[in-house]
């Protein structure tokens, strides 16, 4: 059943839309990200790249076609069950607990993948090893000396550090970022595209992005997204030259 | 700090566990119900103040532990099997636990306003149904029964009431301080901050808030059930409107950010309107103002107030605080004053007795009355004058107040630019 050329997909869509009433958002999408790719998802705005995000994480649920997460359907699941079955995603729009400390909101993250879900007869201090993993994490996001701060005290790059390690913490198979790099200076940029690096080294990553530049140094992969249907898959340098892309999408950027 | 808390905690149950000497039966009975009425305010905050949800409709809950006890009393009251009056409470958790497991799984189905109408509308239905479900609520009169021997205490008088009562609330404020610390009470913390993030980091939300919003209805249901013990009656206005919004008040005057100032909030109106209730028909103003004054002026609540005294204030700094709140008490006294004057003389002048007499005597002549044993004209200058001197002079010192209060605080908090 599996197409010969998709050796191993972490997760794949077929034939995937969502229409919102009498509008088609999501037109026939077909899209397989492998195992240890970094693939990047491009488009215009309005192209339904958020869209295909809240439908692969759960907030939607499709009108018809096929979401598969290593090879099983998860299409219309809940997005705690989607988490749970290995897929994570971060939110442009910073997403955390601003009461909270930075510490606690990892453990929020770790705890839930240890299994302390409704946990409610010991103290979650005495969890040693989430405590343990939590510290693990502090310091790959480069956050140890903020631990004990509020979340909503962190400075706009730390908080989207925070926003990516949250959803890291929950070890998926497959991570998806959307917009990590939104609102950030171009300095603060390449601190972040140098951070998302090394702390997903490893990982499958499938990632929403309007910086080019930050596409092409992160990201082995891009698939083009133009009004709800991929026009163009493959490496950065074929898809930089596709003409159909050139004429949507990339225009002078890939030209100059 | 840690240690400091630890230790104002101890000073206050031991406080509490001392008082009845000192108590006269009336002030007795009156902390047995502030200490009701905080348990009350805990458990609610349990759910509103860590979860974020925003009940309407605790006292179901309330009521359902209160009549759940009765009937277990009923039931050892009338031989048909022996339980010990100190652990009827439990029924009441239990009652408590299960209704709130079921009405709390429809109304965790929505979020914010919507989930506040839900609560308040189940609530509503229980408060409509009973009335008319006489053998389990005994209709409009309600049920009653007496509490019964056991464990070689009579239960007769308010003293055995009173150690059953703190005793429970010791242990029900321990058991919803140690939940904060648990998994789920730290999971409770994030749902209040953002539900829809939690749902993303692999936490089924609604099994979750469920479970929490149970867990203060147990809480909620110990309460009901120690009023029950307390009063050894209850009927169907136990689940009123009111009530749920009473616990509301209380719980936002205490401040509902902390752990403890509900409990604080919920024992201070009680015994306000304990006092106030005998003294006057206004009082439900003066409850109303008080808690509009605090929503404007320390939205954070009394417990917010300490507690930010606590963190900010350095060394010895409350010193430089003493006179400007002695002033700012004095302010107060004075405004409170005029205006306990002007709506207590209106009170009494609009009442139908006052117009009776002014009816009966012939037109331009004065009619007095008479406040606090003081006989007042209500057509002579010097009457009004009282009020209005008395409130002229409070706002005029109000600015004052705040201004030197403002600085002071800055100055024993060692932080410039802040506002008190």
């Amino acid at each position: 059943m599996n197409a010969p050329t998709a050796a191993n997909p972490v997760l794949e869509l077929k034939d995937l839309r969502k229409s919102f009433g009498e509008t088609k958002i999501i037109r026939g999408v077909d899209l397989a990200v492998q195992r240890g790719e970094r693939h990047a998802l491009i488009g215009p705005n309005g192209a339904g790249k958020s869209t295909l995000f809240n439908l692969i994480s759960g907030h939607y649920t499709p009108t018809s076609g096929e979401i598969l997460l290593n090879g099983r359907s998860i299409a219309g699941m809940q997005p705690h069950v989607i988490n749970r079955q290995g897929l994570s995603r971060s939110f442009q729009i910073t997403n955390l607990f601003p009461r909270l400390s930075v510490a606690e909101n990892l453990r929020i993250s770790v705890m839930g993948r240890h299994g302390y879900r409704f946990t409610m007869f010991r103290p979650v201090a005495s969890l040693k090893a989430v405590a343990a993993e939590v510290d693990q994490y502090l310091e790959k996001l480069r956050l140890t000396r903020r631990r004990n701060d509020l979340v909503s005290d962190l400075a706009y790059s730390e908080q989207r550090a925070l926003e990516i390690g949250m959803s890291l913490a929950t070890n998926p198979e497959i991570l998806l970022l959307d917009e990590p790099t939104a609102g950030m200076s171009r300095e603060e940029t390449g601190y972040m595209v140098e951070l998302i690096r090394s702390v997903t080294e490893g990982k499958t990553l499938l990632v929403v992005e309007h910086d080019m530049s930050v596409v092409f140094t992160l990201c082995d992969q891009i698939s083009v997204l133009v009004y709800g249907e991929v026009i163009a898959t493959g490496a950065p340098q074929a898809v930089r030259s596709n003409a159909k892309v050139q004429e949507a999408y990339l225009g002078e950027e890939v030209a100059s | 700090m840690k240690t400091r808390n630890l230790i104002f905690v101890l000073a206050g149950f031991a406080t509490l566990a001392i008082m009845p000497l000192f108590l006269t039966p009336n002030l007795m009975n009156a902390v047995i119900k502030m200490l009701i009425a905080a348990l009350f305010a805990l458990s609610f905050t349990l759910a509103m103040g860590q979860a974020g949800m925003l009940s309407f409709g605790h006292a179901a809950y309330y009521g359902l532990g209160a009549f759940a006890a009765l009937h277990l009393m009923r039931a050892v009251e009338q031989k048909l099997f022996g339980f010990p009056t100190p652990l009827i409470p439990l029924a009441g958790a239990g009652v408590g636990f299960c209704f709130g497991l079921l009405f709390g799984w429809f109304a965790t189905q929505r979020t914010g306003v919507y989930f506040s109408m839900v609560t308040l509308a189940l609530a509503e239905l229980l408060f409509t149904l009973a009335p008319t479900w006489n053998s389990v609520f005994g209709g409009e009169s309600g049920i009653s029964t007496i509490r019964g021997t056991s464990w070689g205490l009579s239960f007769g008088p308010d003293i055995h009431v009173y150690y059953l009562t703190l005793g429970w609330f010791v242990i029900s404020a321990w058991c919803m301080w140690a939940f904060t610390r648990t998994p789920l009470g730290q999971l409770a913390l994030a749902l209040r901050d953002n539900e829809h993030r939690v749902r993303f980091l692999g936490f089924n939300t609604h099994v979750a808030r469920t479970l929490i919003f149970a867990i203060s209805c147990m809480f909620t249901g110990v309460a009901g059930a120690l009023l029950a013990i307390a009063n050894e009656a209850t009927n169907y206005t136990i689940f009123a409107a009111g009530a749920s919004a009473n616990v509301v008040l209380q719980t936002f005057i205490g401040g509902a950010g902390t752990f403890f100032g509900p409990a604080l909030g919920a024992a201070a109106m009680t015994f306000f309107a304990r006092v106030t209730s005998d003294l006057t028909r206004s009082w439900l103003l003066y409850q109303g103002l008080i808690f509009a004054l605090v929503m404007l002026f320390v939205p954070n609540g009394i417990g917010g107030l300490i507690s930010e005294h606590s963190k900010k204030l350095k060394k010895g700094g409350w010193t430089a605080l003493v006179g400007p709140y002695a002033l700012c008490l004095v302010v107060g006294l004075l405004l409170v004053t005029g205006l306990v004057f002007m709506v207590e003389s209106t009170h009494i002048l609009l009442s139908d007795s006052y117009i009776a007499k002014t009816r009966s005597t012939p037109p331009g002549e004065s009619v007095p009355f008479s406040m606090l044993g003081i006989v007042f004209h209500p057509k002579s200058v010097t009457t009004w004058a009282i009020p209005a001197v008395l409130l002229a002079v409070g706002a005029g010192l109000l600015p004052v107040a705040r201004k030197l209060t403002e600085t002071a605080w800055l100055r024993a908090t060692g932080t410039e630019g802040s506002k008190a």
